[in-house]
């Protein structure tokens, strides 16, 4: 009881929601609040299971919209507080996360993303990610890692905990239902010990003093009665975000250099397109690869330096063009043609991969 | 692509492929190798025909699921059907000799079909419970992905609180393992 989860560092087979429920564990989570939806029910199963041991806490509440606003209120209370949802739940989710964007509140979502829209398929997709970037009613003002193994579940759990409470804006694990639930190795270990300190929480309310004389009051809002007022807001937020972005921004590159294909991929289709793009380079093809790790803030002037050296472009997904949508943005006015292969809701194969990167190194397809 | 070992494992929901599939990655940590297994799913609580693709090697795994599988096993007709997708020019493609009117379905490109007696076995000489366990041997036999004593000891450690109410179980599994290796052997396989 009240021991650390995680002493040092161990290796475990495990799956994907398991790694989550143990990161957050060990990064001194004090609370889920969640409703059931697959791909993500394991998270509060096993969360449920190890909590109690920790004294941690969990509430199920009546929907998304409630999980959401509860994650606020415990944030709110001074709490390191969590959800996790996925496909219809995330839809409902965009509302909370919409105050807590507003509100600076440092919340920490989990999302795996499964067939859309609506109920479609409990199994995979990459389908969330316009949903997850910018599904609020507002400008999108959040940070979401886009995970690809259970090693990244792990790290960026972890993660995106200081992140919210360090930069006060509300921050996504975006993963997907392969990776909840398949099994792999991942090394769990106590942040502490390999050097991590966990930025430390308060209480938004009910602090110590008089509002206005001992400290500043706690003035969260999301209401404003003039246009202007908001703007002066929106203004000095959307200044901040854009000055810390670059302290967030994360992404993985590999043979960028003057390639005649640079293939970019997020997400666990990164995998397989890393197979293709490693294979084909083993064969002496002039190919390379973009990971964005951080999909918001998105690391637009590394993106933008691989691609003016390339030939050709090949944007992998398991949607319709949401990954292709924010990539188009972050390159406009370069020159370099973008290719596609676009599967939304099923999962990409290196060897599908493989096959298109060939045909346009060979110029067999315009 | 890569080095590891992909199996797929497809059954009629309650065959127990994914208790195999959980036994045989359990072997293959406690051997110290990279591993990826993911069961498909659906929104059925039962019924239907359930897939494990296990990934076995001494990398780390790529991608989750694969075209062509390196051995591939259907427990049922509808089995057959669905797996038959995975198999290709290099694909062992096993089947329980009982399964009947399959004969069309079966994979034309695989490198070798091979109709074991699972079913039959497990049941005049085992035990019809430990089928599972059975086809578990018959993809180490094929493939040599893991150790037998692996094996028994992730069993053991799977089953052992079933063991300790029923020690004859424990027996009757690990027979099953050697029985399944055996099959496989029997055709020429291993």
């Amino acid at each position: 009881m009240g021991s650390k989860p995680i002493e040092g560092e161990r290796k475990v087979f495990m799956t994907g929601n398991e790694a989550v429920a143990w990161a957050a564990l060990a990064a001194g989570a004090d609370i889920m609040y969640g409703y059931p939806i697959t791909p993500q029910n394991e998270i509060m199963q096993y969360w449920t299971r190890l909590g109690p041991k920790y004294n941690k806490k969990f509430l199920q509440t009546e929907d998304e919209l409630s999980a959401g606003f509860t994650t606020i209120g415990g944030v709110l209370a001074g709490r390191r507080a969590f959800t996790a949802t996925a496909g219809p739940g995330n839809v409902l989710m965009q509302e909370p996360m919409s105050m807590a964007e507003a509100m600076r509140i440092p919340t920490v979502v989990v999302i795996q993303q499964r067939g859309g829209p609506s109920t479609a398929t409990v199994i995979y997709s990459q389908q969330e990610v316009t949903l997850t970037c910018f599904g609020g009613n507002g400008e999108g003002l959040r940070v979401v890692y886009s995970t690809s193994s259970h090693q990244d579940l792990y790290d960026y759990t972890i993660k995106a905990f200081n992140t919210a409470w360090k930069y006060r804006f509300p921050t996504f694990v975006l993963s997907d239902g392969y990776q909840a639930k398949m099994r792999e190795s991942v090394v769990i270990y106590d942040p502490e010990a390999r050097g991590i300190q966990m930025v430390p929480t308060e209480p938004f309310l009910g602090k110590a003093g008089t509002p206005g004389e001992d400290r500043p009051a706690a003035h969260l809002r999301n209401t404003y009665n003039i246009e202007e007022e908001l703007l002066e807001v929106l203004s000095k937020d959307i200044e901040e975000y854009e000055r810390v972005a670059p302290e967030i921004i994360e992404y993985d590159a590999y043979n960028t250099e003057n390639a005649d294909l640079l293939v970019i991929a997020h997400g666990v289709v990164f995998r397989s397109a890393a197979m293709a793009v490693k294979d084909l380079a083993g064969q002496g093809y002039k190919i390379g690869y973009f990971r964005p790790i951080t999909l918001r803030p998105f690391p637009k002037e590394q993106l933008r330096q691989a691609a003016q050296q390339a030939k050709q472009l090949l944007v992998v997904e398991s949607a319709y063009g949401q990954l292709l949508k924010i990539v188009q943005d972050n390159l406009y006015g370069l020159n370099v043609p973008i290719k596609t292969l676009l599967r939304p809701g099923v999962g990409i194969t290196p060897e599908e991969i493989a096959e298109k990167a060939k045909a346009l190194l060979a110029g067999k397809e315009a | 692509m890569g080095k590891a070992v992909k199996i797929a494992l497809a059954g009629e929901g309650g065959q127990g492929v994914q208790s195999v599939a959980q036994i045989l990655t359990e072997a293959a940590a406690l051997e110290g190798k990279e591993i990826l297994y993911i069961p498909n799913f659906g929104v059925e609580q039962r019924g239907g025909v359930s897939i494990a693709f296990v990934q076995i090697g001494d990398e780390k795994i790529g991608a989750p699921k694969f075209k062509t599988g390196d051995i591939v096993i259907a427990l049922s007709g509808r089995a057959v059907r669905r797996v038959r997708m995975h198999v290709g020019p290099e694909t062992i493609f096993v089947y329980d000799a009982s399964i009947e009117g399959v004969e069309e379905d079966l994979p034309a490109n695989a490198k070798k079909v091979l109709a074991i007696p699972a079913l039959e076995t497990a049941n005049k000489e085992l035990h019809p419970r430990v089928f599972n366990v059975l086809i578990m041997g018959a993809v180490i036999g094929a493939t040599r992905v893991v150790t037998v004593e692996k094996a028994k000891e992730a069993i053991e450690k799977k089953l052992g609180y079933k063991f300790e109410k029923d020690p004859e179980l424990r027996e009757l599994n690990f027979k099953a393992v050697e029985k399944g290796i055996e099959l496989v052997e029997r055709m020429g396989v291993a």
